[in-house]
């Protein structure tokens, strides 16, 4: 039986504040999934009409790719990324 | 008013005369309303599936938002390829769904789907309508949305309760989407004029844009030889003498050797397709990119520019076509270049003339270019005829060959060539079709019939699905699965049972009589051409391979290489 394979993920943190509307979660988390991340850790606060969602990504894909479709939706105001992107080991 | 008159009343603000649906349970209410509208022409197809993709051909065809309606449950699953296929395409489309009462939601009623929550992954946004009086914004919004930056399908659902209700709350304009910043092309330029072999590189964001006028202009002033996309065919019209057509998977040897020799790429309105691009890796390995979009996501997705504008294309090519006609580019060697790799490696594959020989895919797509007039809208399936149709027929405008570019929808030509015939009544519409693809929307001979809609069919028939038996035989050694369709109907019969006459040819000396019967014929007519079951298409790149690995024609492979080389 083969060892499990040590990779490096890296790990990041957006910032997304949203329409308080239906599915907005939803629809958040389709294209996390679709563009190639995994939640890790996911925070969120209803204030009045916006929702403020933090996310702790994993993904090996550019982050930048997935922000720019993030703040394509239309009831995202806003996708912020903490700097400083961190990588995780995790076995594959 | 109600919610479902509201409905209307918003289509004429917004000048929507047609619309394409289907009834059911829980969009009763709007078609109740619809009884009493002359204004709007519903169009009833036979299946919900065709009339989102009739919506989708309209709107390609006419540059205006298409409209479709349907039921909850399977009505909506129904729509959900002709979605998809506008999504991928970047179609502007506005869906109307009814859905179970209000209070049912949730409950498994009959009838009762998530569509909000199965529709995501496919719009370009969503509403579920809860309150009357928020039907007025949200119906203004989406009809914004779907046709502002790059456009797509926006989908509303409406619970049946509140198509009923009364909204006392009056339409507001929704907020246009802020004009892009003035782009500038200062760098761009700079990097235009120091390229030696610069190549433009467009697709089908030019006709989503409007920007077909802007993009011609700028190609004459540039002079750039130029290669497009599937969906960029006709871009450049078919006099363009610097056009190398269509590049890729089944592009010419000429546009993708240009494309791997060229020191600049200048892309506009084009989203570096896997099938256009073949192996990144080993794309355009010698050149820096400008990449002109609409949409921001766009740049830097899978290659990155070395420099990038986004915004209104018609803004930014014009402020280019200035520069270039004030200081032309100098780039004679490089055109003339390419204008000898097109001679030698373009699509032109020998006919053979001889009266009693079989038809070939290619040989009767030439035929049929030369015959019809310049302006004949071509709606294609999905299989070899498409790509035999974007090879060898010379398109004159974008918005003359509607094809299902990005999702690949089998099924999507006849009703398309429904919806572009509504969208100009005039107009010549040919829905080119293969046996496979023709099957799956059958049941719209009936709306070609309802309403006496000249669209023509050419079935070019071959007894199998051509494009996955090729792949088989190609990279797979020749192990034929279930691509077999030689019990199919006899179509010519098929059509006259809808009361639609058909032609059957089979010889090279019956294609021009049968295309000119067919274009001569006052009202829907159907052409089946048996066409040989071993016909590839050619050149092909192996999926996942380089676009400069690509395949010819054994018997031509070797005189091709030496001429292009």
């Amino acid at each position: 039986m083969s060892q499990p394979r040590e990779t490096s993920t890296p790990s990041y943190t957006l910032n997304c504040r949203m329409a308080h509307e239906a599915a907005a979660l939803e629809r958040l988390c389709q294209v996390v999934r679709i563009r190639g991340f995994r939640i890790s850790r996911m925070n969120m606060e209803s204030t009045g009409e916006h929702l403020d969602i933090a996310l702790t990504l994993e993904g090996s894909r550019p982050i930048a790719m997935l922000q720019s479709q993030l703040e394509k939706l239309h009831t995202v105001a806003s996708v912020d990324l903490e700097t400083g992107a961190r990588v995780q080991s995790c076995s594959a | 008013m109600n919610g479902a008159q509201h409905i209307l009343e918003a289509f004429h603000r917004h000048n929507i005369s047609t619309v394409f649906g289907y009834p059911g349970g829980c969009i009763m209410p709007l078609y109740d309303a619809l009884v009493d509208d002359v204004g709007v022409e519903h169009v009833l197809c036979r299946h919900e599936q065709a009339c989102a993709l009739a919506a989708d051909g309209y709107a390609r065809a006419s540059g205006k938002l298409g409209v479709c309606i349907a039921t909850s449950g399977p009505g909506a699953t129904n729509l959900i390829t002709g979605v998809a296929n506008a999504h991928r395409d970047s179609i502007p489309m506005l869906v109307i769904t009814g859905q179970v009462p209000s209070g049912l939601i949730g409950t498994d009623a009959f009838q009762e789907t998530d569509v909000l929550g199965m529709a995501l992954g496919i719009v370009k946004h969503s509403y579920l309508v809860d309150d009357a009086d928020e039907l007025p914004a949200i119906l203004e919004e989406a009809m914004e949305l779907a046709e502002s930056g790059r456009p797509g399908p926006v989908w509303i659902d409406i619970p049946k309760d509140i198509l009923l209700t009364e909204v006392t709350r009056a339409a507001i304009p929704a907020k246009q989407a802020p004009a892009a910043a003035h782009a500038d092309i200062t760098e761009a330029l700079t990097m235009l004029r120091s390229a030696k072999k610069p190549l433009l590189y467009s697709g089908g964001g030019v006709s989503l844009a409007h920007a077909e006028t802007a993009f011609r202009e700028f190609a004459e002033a540039s002079c750039m030889p130029g290669v497009v996309t599937l969906k960029g065919i006709g871009n450049a019209g078919k006099h363009n003498p610097n056009d190398l057509g269509m590049l890729g998977m089944h592009g010419s040897r000429a546009a993708n050797k240009a494309v791997d020799e060229c020191d600049l790429l200048f892309v506009v309105g084009a989203r570096l397709d896997d099938r256009a691009t073949g192996k990144l890796d080993g794309f355009a390995p010698n050149a820096r990119m400008i990449h002109i979009d609409a949409d921001a996501a766009e740049i830097n997705k899978l290659r990155p520019a070395d420099t990038a504008l986004r915004g209104d294309l018609n803004a930014i090519l014009v402020s280019f076509t200035r520069a270039l006609k004030e200081n032309p580019l100098s780039i004679a060697d490089w055109q003339d270049q390419c204008r000898t790799w097109c001679t030698t490696g373009g699509f032109h594959t020998a006919d053979n003339e001889e009266a009693l020989a079989p038809i070939t895919g290619p040989a009767f797509i030439r035929q049929m270019s030369r015959i019809t007039p310049d302006d004949t809208v071509i709606a294609c399936d999905v299989g070899q005829h498409q790509m035999w149709v974007a090879q060898h027929y010379q398109f004159d405008h974008p918005r003359h060959h509607l094809t299902s570019g990005g999702l690949g929808t089998m099924g999507f030509g006849m009703p398309a060539a429904i919806g572009a015939q509504f969208a100009d009544r005039n107009s010549t519409v040919i829905n080119v079709t293969g046996d496979g693809s023709f099957m799956m929307n059958a049941q719209e001979l009936a709306t070609i019939r309802r309403y006496n809609l000249p669209v023509k069919l050419i079935v070019l028939d071959n007894q199998c699905l051509g494009m996955v038996r090729q792949q088989q035989e190609l990279f797979y050694n020749n192990r034929e699965s279930q691509i077999n369709l030689d019990d199919n109907p006899d179509f010519v019969a098929m059509a006259r049972a809808f009361d639609i006459p058909a032609l059957h040819i089979e010889r090279t000396d019956q294609i021009r009589r049968g295309i000119e019967t067919l274009l001569a014929y006052d009202g829907p007519m159907l052409l089946h051409v048996a066409i040989s079951r071993e016909e590839n298409v050619w050149p092909i790149v192996k999926p996942g391979g380089s676009n400069k690995d690509m395949i010819d024609e054994p018997r031509r492979n070797n005189a091709n290489k030496e001429q292009v080389a």
